[in-house]
């Protein structure tokens, strides 16, 4: 097992619109360890998203290392990217994202279904991990029959039943109400603890930041504070 | 495999977010569909209709006739004694008895033909009543008096209308045929010069709508022709054959061409013999394939359109589907097989409606007599009403085009879907 979940490099990158050239991340030196239950927060602008899309593979750094899973995702071909991100990279959005025509139980087991495991497997793996975050009894539902809080739990089901290494979960709360934020942060926990998997948000909110272990400030493309607590860390405004 | 029934199974869902849409969209192509397949069964149906007229108004589905005869219309070209009974044998022969309907022989020359009131230069046609009943419309279209029999007089002719109003005849009236002799030796030749007449008695007067025929043929008996013309040994200036299907015509006349092998005569289906028709024929499918076309490249673009539109507005989604490890392969079976599902229910009501108005148009007909309100103009030869014919083969083919054109467009948007960039399109992580 790798001692490390993330670990970046001097990873620089910057948007070009035209002439215009906008530094988004400018040389961020970072390592994750495996079983962390971390946040990034700062002001729009600063950088969160960018961190958050690279080292899930979804966008590439101009220069820097980033490993991810024992990967150097800068040297991963497209292919390889989309499987590692199936194989060992969870994703909760911040509007839920699932997908429409699928039902609760088939959006959670849809990245199994991509792995090819077989339908009796997928349904206890799935119907283990809805009684586990309270979501028994609702797997025939489609998302708008169910409530935000429900929808999000459902995607934080989908990025976890493939046992991921790392989770990577943007806003996740932004869309929900306190008591939902709450119960979802409560089920990210438990199953930070149990199942030892690493959490990465990038968040706003407060609750986030008192609830996670390490929160890790931007600003402007660069880390500007990196705390670190065995108990949940107090927010600062 | 399990991968793509989730494709399949999402591809299907999707189709059914937007009912309204996905029913209107299929509507369309399916419309479309249903067009191409009323045109294309009245345009077989006109066709085959203008064949069937055209052939039973001239020389039949194949005609035999001596060598040079098409080329040059000379009437001294006759066929040889022994021709005529050796096409009839033959076609009482093997397979190909069952699809003959009809053979007339027929002696054709120019004449003038005369009355008190005026003259006019005629088409003559010597035939066997009965024969030429199997073979010709004209007798079918009498509409004064009645077509010749085997019992009629010698003198008995049948004449267009137009032709009887020219020169004032009318049932019972007389005329003097004047023409020039085929003799023995200006047949074998072309040099005959004695001129011939006789006093002919109108039996029956017919109206074609054909000015051509109304104005200047006349039907005689074969015998009368003949004797007026000095032919002997029964001799004919063609074998006018008319058979159950068109579409045997080639066969027919390949297998006369091989039995009449070394004679002086020529074999030619109603495309050799009638090469202005088969031109019209040709350039109005060519027209109509055109139009098709049109039709296609529209229903193709509205098809286009809305799929574009179904894979630009769910970006976001694709973006989330890649995201999560769907491969751009992947997404891409998903919008073909979404357009593959919307284009299998637009073909299944297109061809109901398709092939309900089809049916319509077989059996009741399409009635173009209202276009003529004070009645039919006398150029029209053709039964004003049109009845569609569609074959097996051209709903096969039409169901083929349009799902393939339904496929190849559905190309572009699954390329689109499949080129979703991350992380553009995900507006938040």
């Amino acid at each position: 097992m790798n001692e490390w979940a993330v670990k970046l490099k001097d990873v620089r990158k910057t948007y070009r619109t035209g002439p215009i050239e906008v530094p988004a991340l400018r040389g961020v030196t970072l390592s994750i360890g495996a079983g962390e239950f971390a946040a990034t927060a700062g002001p729009s602008g600063s950088g969160k998203t960018s961190l958050l899309n690279i080292i899930g593979g979804l966008d590439r750094a101009d220069t820097g290392d980033i490993w991810v899973a024992g990967q150097n995702l800068q040297v991963l071909s497209a292919g390889e990217l989309a499987h590692l991100r199936l194989q060992s990279i969870g994703f909760v959005f911040q509007t839920y994202n699932l997908l429409p025509v699928l039902t609760a139980l088939e959006n959670a087991e849809f990245t199994l279904l991509l792995q090819g495991m077989p339908a009796r497997k997928r349904r206890e793996k799935v119907e283990k991990l809805f009684s586990e975050i309270g979501l028994a009894g609702l797997e025939d539902r489609r998302p708008k029959e169910l409530s935000g809080g429900q929808q999000q739990r459902v995607a934080v089901a989908r990025a976890m039943v493939t046992e991921p290494a790392l989770i990577l979960a943007d806003e996740p709360t932004a869309n929900l109400d306190s008591a939902s934020a709450i119960a979802l942060l409560d089920v990210m926990e438990q199953l930070n603890r149990t199942t030892g998997t690493t959490f990465l948000f990038s968040t706003h909110d407060p609750q986030v930041m008192e609830r996670a272990h390490r929160l890790i400030r931007l600003r402007d493309g660069q880390i500007v504070s990196d705390d670190t607590r065995s108990s949940p860390i107090a927010a600062v405004a | 495999m399990t991968s793509l029934f989730l494709l399949v199974k999402i591809s299907w869902r999707n189709l059914w977010r937007n009912p309204r849409g996905t029913l209107l969209t299929a509507l369309a192509l399916g419309l479309g569909l249903a067009l191409l397949l009323i045109s294309l069964g009245l345009l077989d149906g006109g066709h085959e209709q203008t064949i069937a007229d055209g052939v039973r108004f001239g020389p039949g589905h194949v005609v035999v006739q001596a060598k040079g005869y098409q080329d040059s219309s000379s009437d001294e070209l006759l066929l040889p004694a022994q021709a005529v009974s050796d096409v009839q044998g033959f076609l009482k022969t093997g397979n190909i008895k069952h699809k003959v309907r009809g053979v007339s022989p027929r002696l054709l020359a120019t004449g003038l033909l005369s009355t008190s009131a005026s003259s006019a230069g005629v088409r003559i046609v010597g035939v066997i009543p009965e024969d030429e009943r199997g073979v010709s419309l004209v007798p079918l279209r009498m509409v004064e008096g009645t077509y010749l029999t085997s019992n009629d007089k010698l003198s008995g002719v049948v004449i267009g209308d137009e032709l009887a109003r020219k020169l004032e005849l009318k049932i019972g009236s007389k005329a003097v045929l004047m023409t020039q002799a085929l003799t023995q030796a200006g047949a074998e030749t072309g040099t005959g010069d004695e001129m011939n007449s006789t006093l002919l008695r109108v039996s029956g007067i017919f109206r074609t709508g054909l000015q051509a025929i109304d104005a200047n043929m006349i039907y005689l008996p074969l015998s009368s022709a003949q004797a007026l013309l000095g032919v002997t040994d029964d001799r004919v200036t063609q074998v006018a054959l008319l058979l159950a299907q068109e579409g045997d015509s080639p066969l027919v006349a390949r297998a006369l061409r091989k039995q009449l092998e070394g004679s002086p005569v020529e074999v030619l289906t109603w495309r050799e013999s009638l090469p202005m028709l088969a031109q019209i024929l040709g350039l109005d499918h060519a027209f109509n394939y055109i139009m098709n076309g049109v039709i296609l490249a529209m229903v193709g673009l509205g098809i286009l359109n809305t799929i574009l539109m179904r894979v630009l507005e769910r970006r976001y989604e694709f973006g989330v589907s890649k995201a999560l490890g769907l491969r751009p392969r992947q997404l891409a079976i998903m919008v073909v097989g979404e357009s593959l599902a919307l284009t299998a229910i637009s073909l299944a009501l297109g061809l109901a409606l398709g092939l309900s108005v089809q049916h319509y148009f077989a059996t009741a007909g399409l009635d173009l007599r209202w276009i003529f309100k004070t009645g039919l103009p006398p150029a029209l030869v053709f039964d004003p009403i049109l009845y569609s014919r569609l074959s097996v083969q051209r709903i096969v083919w039409s169901v083929s085009i349009v799902f393939a054109m339904a496929t190849i467009i559905s190309f572009y948007p699954a390329f689109k879907a499949a080129q979703t960039d991350l992380p553009d399109a995900l507006k938040v992580l």
